[in-house]
């Protein structure tokens, strides 16, 4: 295979581990017991460099791949509640910056409506 | 001879004893002299003797006495030597205190400078471009790969990792291999056999940056992971046809 084309089956791959409920899938199939493929996910470490980290479109399979690097998480799973769990908190977190965005955007909001009123008693009673 | 030593006197020996002598001396010409009232000199000559003997050991007594005075002078020049050299010491103890904290200070600053070289030397190592990094967290964000779409509801099909759809578009699905065998390329003859791979170079979907990686390589690594070599080719059609959400199917493996 041209190095061309294995960097960019590579490339894929590795953004695939991002995913948890493909994780689930290998690891029912037993491919996480599987030394070579154990071999192969830290080989693909190398992904954590700059030079090649900059041609990830989805950062979180760098957490997965260091995470798979650990025989309990790769034991893990195999359970398809791990793996919905893993899901789950990571959209959670992925919603995460849009919430605090939208919460911003509402504290603003509020803010500008605050000063429009004008304060009322000041003068008058100076009389 | 016995081999004695001869021990030498100190002065004050010496002037006790010269005294003793005199003392005696003194004496002997008294009785003399006392004597000699009474009854006549039994011999002529001994009053001269006593009387020589006599200055005699006065001289003595005298140059012992001076003897003794320089004796004293010395000791006190040496008393005031003495001083001195304490001050002296006392001064080099100091300074040797000096010294060793001096020594202490510059040894924690070029302890603390060494490991301000090193902080800066692996600073240096890790400097990436500000603009590359705003360029990639744009290319990040703008696919929504880190940051969820604002409208985003339970029921849209986006997410931040490449859906099944995405995967089974992307080249390594249309090599319909194992995504496994990331290394299966030392047999190519599988994938020109099923004859996909040309088509791959059209990525549908932009996670397979084509454009950009031009020139990129993997790093070199012997086309050995301990593999075997794959031979199901389609089984793994299979599945990735079947990789869903929550699916368990387990097909059954063909070793």
């Amino acid at each position: 295979m041209p190095a061309k084309n294995r960097f960019q089956s590579e490339l894929e791959f590795v953004q695939c581990l991002a995913n948890p409920n493909y994780l689930n899938f290998l690891a029912q199939r037993g491919f996480l017991r599987d030394r070579p493929f154990i071999n192969y996910l830290k080989y693909l470490l190398y992904w954590k460099e700059p030079e090649y980290a900059k041609f990830l479109k989805y950062p979180h399979c760098l957490h997965m791949l260091e995470l798979l690097q650990y025989e309990h998480f790769r034991k893990e799973l195999v359970n398809a509640q791990c793996a919905k769990f893993i899901d789950e908190q990571q959209l959670l977190h992925w919603q995460h910056y849009s919430r605090k965005r939208t919460r911003l955007q509402q504290a603003l909001a509020e803010q500008q409506q605050a000063p429009q009123q004008p304060p009322q008693h000041g003068n008058a009673s100076a009389k | 001879m016995a081999g004695r030593r001869r021990r030498i006197k100190s002065t004050k020996e010496r002037l006790l004893s010269v005294l003793d002598d005199l003392e005696v001396l003194s004496r002997e010409l008294i009785e003399m002299l006392a004597l000699s009232r009474s009854q006549k000199l039994p011999q002529p000559g001994e009053d001269t003797q006593i009387l020589e003997l006599l200055v005699q050991r006065d001289k003595e007594f005298q140059e012992l006495m001076e003897v003794a005075q320089q004796q004293g002078k010395v000791h006190q020049e040496m008393q005031l030597l003495e001083k001195e050299v304490e001050k002296r010491d006392s001064d080099i103890q100091q300074l040797q205190k000096q010294l060793k904290e001096a020594e202490h200070i510059l040894a924690t600053a070029v302890y603390q400078a060494k490991e301000k070289l090193k902080s800066i030397e692996k600073a240096r190592k890790g400097s990436i471009s500000s603009e590359e990094i705003i360029k990639y967290a744009h290319r990040i964000s703008a696919s929504n790969a880190v940051c969820a779409p604002l409208n985003w509801v339970p029921g849209d099909p986006r997410r931040p990792y490449p859906t099944d759809l995405e995967m089974r578009s992307g080249m390594l699905g249309h090599m319909a291999n194992l995504p496994s065998n990331g290394m299966n390329g030392h047999l190519p003859g599988d994938a020109l056999a099923a004859g996909r791979l040309p088509d791959v170079l059209t990525p549908h979907y932009p996670w397979q940056p084509s454009d950009v990686s031009v020139g990129m390589l993997p790093p070199h690594h012997g086309n050995d992971f301990g593999l075997e070599p794959p031979g199901h080719n389609k089984e793994n059609e299979d599945d990735v046809e079947a990789m869903s959400t929550d699916s368990s199917s387990s097909s059954s493996d063909s070793d």
